[in-house]
């Protein structure tokens, strides 16, 4: 069963003369457990894609089906409810509230849905815990490097035990070390812990890391690729093949 | 905790500096709210108690038409009448002493030649007027033959307390004992004699017999509707053999009073309204600010109604801070104030400031506005809030340029709100146009956002010049261009804050204006004769023109004007009619005129005419040019109003003037009441005083005042009551203007990282600096413009509108003006310059950070 799947996805922004086609026609897929990534050149549609998905905006044509369910026709409570519960999201810039400290900042979803703040402390502990941040949990979002912020993001994404997570260029703020550990983080979330994933990155050494990239220009899948995890040389393969898409 | 409060309370804890400006803020409004309804109040009391009690004045006095004592079961009939608050029976007489009879020296010239003798009914009386008892007691009802006299009396006889003071009575010489002394006499008129009711009885002889009953009523001072309803009522409970007179001798000092409560419960309005801005802009710049934090919880499932929620937790948790500290802060102003401003006023006028009064429910309405403002204010921010969609947290900025609608609803909103009060203005009703100056401040903080960009336009020229070269003027106009809403809505408290300066500003302008030049020209001459009873002229004894004639003879006495008195009544309103020479009096004398001009003199002289006040206008509901039949002692004769002017002595009293020929004819009567009189020039003012002086000793009924000396303790008095409303107007402009300081900190701690980056690509110190100072101006040039527009409109509406009670004309506060210009523009610039230090200070890589 296919987690997320879109069927004729369409967004086009403005009308008339001044008209932008972000996304044409989309069909894709994800199965439960599937790590994708989402790659293409700037200005492709690939956050556009991954905002439909999320229902954090509306498509001008087609669906996005949650678990079978037809998002467009839900309220915006519905929607607010199905983020809350079922998806899950990283994003390029963090977006911790400064105010809460890390274990805080990751229960918020679930203290959001109505669990007792100790509750939703001690599962988010649990999260904290498995990503090495055990001894940070008091700390504020100013007190962490970027490594550490986005983990706490990751562990707020799993805090209520969604199906699907959603990251958007979840290592473009990070340094190349940093990045590679989200990035593997980020394949555990679907190996070990079973959650779909749908990444964006335009980072061929990122992208690398998932079971399967999608490419897009123009608005258009014009690739797909199924990657060998157990090759080493996958990084080459993908900025390769993308160059060549690219022309 | 509930999740609401706990992201409230860490926002708030986590931005110490915003936090404490927001609700500096609230506790700003609370505190003008409250404190000065504590002022006010105790104010307006303690004045009005001791006004009455320094000028023996009641709110009505009823006596019998002949002027004889009657029997006090009369006051049984006032029983029936609800707003009646206190009545008391007194028996007054004037005694009048022989030559010699206090000093025993036949050289000197006697100075005290009558006395009042005034005999009260101690408990009944104390109910009505305050007796501030500087040393001994007040009389107790079971005294014999005690009496309480002023400290200037028992100087002149050299009487303490204990003491003994001989009078003469209808039983020969009688004693009384001194109990008690007031302080010193400051108004004209006889000294006076208080003792109980039964020994002044005995003393003329007439037991059982009272003079007059005063009543007090339990109505507000500006409450002249329901004040004349309680006059009618008590007039028609007792029937035509008694007559009514309200406030005397201190009516207009009293009615710059009222207008003064008028004016600033006002302020209370207004302070709110200011408050109310104040908060409103800083949930504006919150939201702004964390526009990125909600768009995010939104993604991770924050529902709507919990963005709501958390807005008004945080108003609310600051709301109640703010209006704690607010209250505590607020009484200890009102307090403090109370205290400070007992010393400049008790060394004017005797007036004795009590306890400061707090009423239960001040203090309610308080609470209520100062939470209910702060969560009402937050309401609007919280919902546009509610509103960010989720995508806004997957941009990368939050600062990006907000060109808002310069001319939606609101500008259209606020355009037919400035016509409405325009027409409103020329619709000629007073209450029509006291409106319209609060439609017109509301119409103008609707136009406000659309005004920004011209009025910023205007100073940006200004400002280039000032900063050429820099492009610093450039960026300040971009900034305030980016966000007209905001920069409106702090405009709008900083313009509140001053037009609040410039009309009241504009009233007291006109109030002082036309009070000086009343005064001045009713009292402008030289020697004024007055009886004792200002106002209500019937009870006073007069002198034939013989003394006149007298006075007119004495070598260096130039005109001699004379006033006489006849009661009258048109369609049952009873009217005080002046007879006055009208070709003597302009000399002499003067009224003020407000419809019509002086010309209305030869008008009297020829015909039946007559000049008004404006309560005659009032009473009769008559106008300029109406014919009205006055009763006379043969039938009622057709008099036509000819013109409106107010005198110093009658403005509250129902008045009208018509020539002495006529009265002679008419009313048959040719006493003189009043006399005024000037020197010639180069009169020897010494030996015509002295000549003066002797004549003015057979008629003792009339004090002799210099009438110039008398002018200027008057305006004095006058300055005193005036500089207590200028401290209350300090009080509130003082926290506006603080409040325009707060918002532009709070701007540039918005801007936080926005500065950061341009310090990063290359701005210097200086010019960071400069840029919020320029802005800061902007903002001052904004506020102050549409403050002193503002101010005009509301200072002319309210002068109108308070012309039915107190008649004056509009004087232009040039003053005001030039004031408002001046501390708008100075206070902008001080209100950046720490913004400016800080916003230059700042470091390039932790404001870059900040989020």
């Amino acid at each position: 069963m296919n987690t997320v799947k879109t069927e004729g996805l369409t967004k086009i922004y403005g009308s008339g003369n001044t008209a932008v086609t972000a996304l044409d026609s989309i069909n894709i897929h994800a199965a439960e457990g599937e790590f994708v990534a989402v790659m293409g050149p700037s200005g492709c549609g690939k956050s556009t894609l991954l905002h439909l998905l999320g229902g954090l905006d509306h498509p001008t044509r087609g669906k996005v089906l949650i678990n079978g369910q037809d998002i467009a026709e839900m309220t915006d409570d519905a929607l607010t409810e199905l983020r809350r519960r079922e998806m899950g999201f990283v994003f390029q810039f963090f977006n911790l509230l400064p105010v809460l400290s890390a274990v805080e900042n990751a229960a918020l979803p679930i203290m959001l849905d109505g669990v007792k703040p100790d509750e939703a402390k001690v599962k988010a502990t649990e999260w904290l815990t498995r990503f090495g941040l055990a001894d940070r949990l008091a700390n504020r979002p100013d007190q962490l490097s970027g490594g550490q912020q986005q983990r706490v993001a990751v562990a707020r994404a799993l805090v209520s035990e969604p199906k699907l997570v959603l990251a958007d260029e979840p290592t473009g703020n990070l340094d190349t070390r940093s990045g590679d550990e989200i990035a593997a983080l980020l394949r555990d979330v679907s190996q070990k812990y079973g959650r779909t994933v749908v990444m964006v990155s335009h980072d061929p050494r990122i992208a690398a890391y998932a079971d399967r990239i999608i490419f897009l220009k123009d608005g258009k899948v014009i690739d797909e690729t199924l990657l060998e995890q157990k090759n080493g040389k996958n990084a080459e393969m993908v900025a390769e093949r993308m160059t060549k898409l690219a022309n | 905790m509930n999740l609401n409060l706990m992201l409230a309370s860490r926002y708030l804890g986590g931005r110490k500096l915003r936090t404490f400006l927001t609700t500096l803020a609230i506790v700003f409004g609370v505190v003008i709210l409250f404190g000065m309804n504590i002022i006010l109040p105790s104010m307006m009391q303690a004045m009005e108690a001791n006004m009455k009690a320094a000028a023996g004045v009641v709110d009505f006095s009823i006596s019998s038409v002949s002027g004889d004592a009657f029997d006090p079961a009369v006051m049984s009939r006032l029983e029936g009448i609800e707003e009646i608050s206190a009545v008391a029976p007194s028996f007054t007489r004037i005694f009048n002493l022989g030559a010699d009879f206090l000093d025993n020296d036949p050289d000197s010239p006697d100075r005290i030649t009558a006395i009042q003798l005034v005999g009260m009914d101690p408990d009944a009386v104390q109910t009505l007027r305050a007796f501030p008892i500087s040393s001994g007691r007040f009389l107790q009802s079971g005294d014999t033959n005690a009496a309480v006299i002023s400290q200037s009396l028992a100087d002149a006889q050299l009487l303490t307390v204990g003491d003994t003071l001989t009078l003469p009575s209808v039983n020969g010489l009688t004693d009384l004992t001194l109990v008690g002394i007031l302080p010193p006499r400051t108004l004209p008129g006889n000294e006076e004699v208080y003792t109980t009711l039964s020994a002044a009885q005995e003393m003329s002889g007439q037991p059982g017999r009272i003079t007059s009953i005063d009543v007090n009523v339990a109505l507000d001072a500006a409450d002249q509707e329901g004040r004349d309803a309680v006059a009618a009522e008590i007039q028609s409970q007792l029937g035509s053999s008694y007559t009514i007179g309200a406030l005397s001798s201190g009516t207009d000092v009293f009615a710059v009073l009222q207008m003064s409560q008028a004016i600033l419960s006002m302020f209370g309005v207004m302070a709110l309204f200011m408050g109310g801005f104040i908060i409103h802009n800083t949930f504006r710049t919150v939201l702004m600010e964390r526009q990125h934090d909600i768009g995010m919880l939104r993604a991770v499932g924050a529902s709507r109604r919990t963005i709501l929620g958390l807005f008004i937790a945080e108003g609310l948790i600051q709301g109640v801070l703010g209006t704690i500290v607010g209250l505590a802060l607020g009484y200890l102003l009102g307090v403090g104030i109370l205290k400070a401003a007992e010393g400049p006023i008790s060394a004017f006028v005797n007036i004795r400031l009590d306890n400061p009064v707090v009423s239960p429910g001040i203090v309610l309405l308080s609470i209520v506005m100062g939470i209910g403002v702060t969560v009402v204010a937050g309401i609007l921010p919280a919902v546009r809030a509610s509103r960010i969609t989720p995508l806004e947290a997957l941009r990368p900025t939050s600062a990006q340029a907000d060109f808002e609608r310069e001319r939606g609803r609101g500008f259209w909103v606020g355009a037919l709100l400035v016509l409405a009060s325009i027409i409103m203005l020329f619709v000629g009703q007073e209450a029509m146009i006291a409106a319209g100056g609060f439609v017109f401040l509301i119409g103008l903080v609707f136009l406000a956002p659309a005004i920004v960009r011209p009025v910023t336009d205007m100073f940006s020229v200004l400002l280039g010049r000032l900063y050429a070269r820099e492009g610093t003027g450039e960026v300040a106009r971009g900034n305030m261009l980016r966000q007209p809403a905001r920069v409106a809505t702090t405009a709008s408290a900083s313009m509140i804050g001053l037009a609040v300066i410039v009309a009241v500003g504009a009233v007291l302008t006109s109030m002082t204006g036309t009070m000086t030049d009343v005064l001045r020209q009713n009292l402008g001459s030289d020697y004024l004769m007055v009886p004792p009873s200002i106002g209500l002229w019937a009870n006073n004894v007069g002198a034939s023109a013989g003394l006149a004639e007298e006075l007119s003879a004495i070598d260096g006495v130039g005109p001699v004007a004379t006033t006489r008195f006849a009661g009258s009544a048109s369609d049952g309103v009873a009217i005080s009619l002046l007879g006055i020479d009208p070709a003597i009096y302009p000399q002499v004398s003067g009224m003020a005129f407000q419809e019509g001009d002086e010309s209305a003199y030869e008008v009297l002289a020829a015909g039946r005419a007559m000049i008004v006040n404006g309560a005659f206008l009032m009473a009769t509901g008559a106008e300029l040019g109406d014919t009205l039949e006055l009763a006379t002692p043969d039938g009622v004769q057709s008099y036509r109003i000819v013109a409106v002017a107010a005198d110093m002595f009658n403005a509250k009293v129902t008045t009208a003037f018509i020539s002495q020929a006529n009265m002679a004819a008419d009313f048959g009567r040719a006493e003189d009441v009043l006399i005024q009189l000037n020197l010639e020039e180069g009169a020897e003012a010494e030996t015509v005083d002295t000549e003066i002086r002797a004549i003015m000793h057979d008629y003792p009924q009339f004090n002799t005042i210099a009438g110039r000396a008398y002018v200027e303790q008057m305006l004095g008095y006058l300055n005193a009551v005036f500089s207590a409303l200028y401290f209350l107007l300090a009080f509130l402009a003082v926290p506006s203007l603080i409040a325009m300081l707060n918002t532009l900190t709070i701007s540039v701690i918005e801007r936080t990282r926005e500065i950061g980056m341009l310090r990063a690509v290359g701005a210097t110190r200086r010019q960071v600096r400069r840029m919020v100072t320029a802005e800061a101006l902007l903002l001052a040039g904004i506020g102050t413009g549409m403050g002193l527009l503002s101010g005009l409109y509301l200072g002319y509406s309210w002068v109108v509108a308070m012309d039915a009670f107190f008649p004056m004309s509009y004087s232009f506060p040039i003053a005001g003006l030039i004031a408002g210009l001046a501390t708008g523009l100075i206070f902008g610039a001080l209100a950046g310059l720490i913004p400016a230090r800080q916003a230059a200070k700042m470091d390039v890589v932790a404001a870059l950070r900040y989020e």
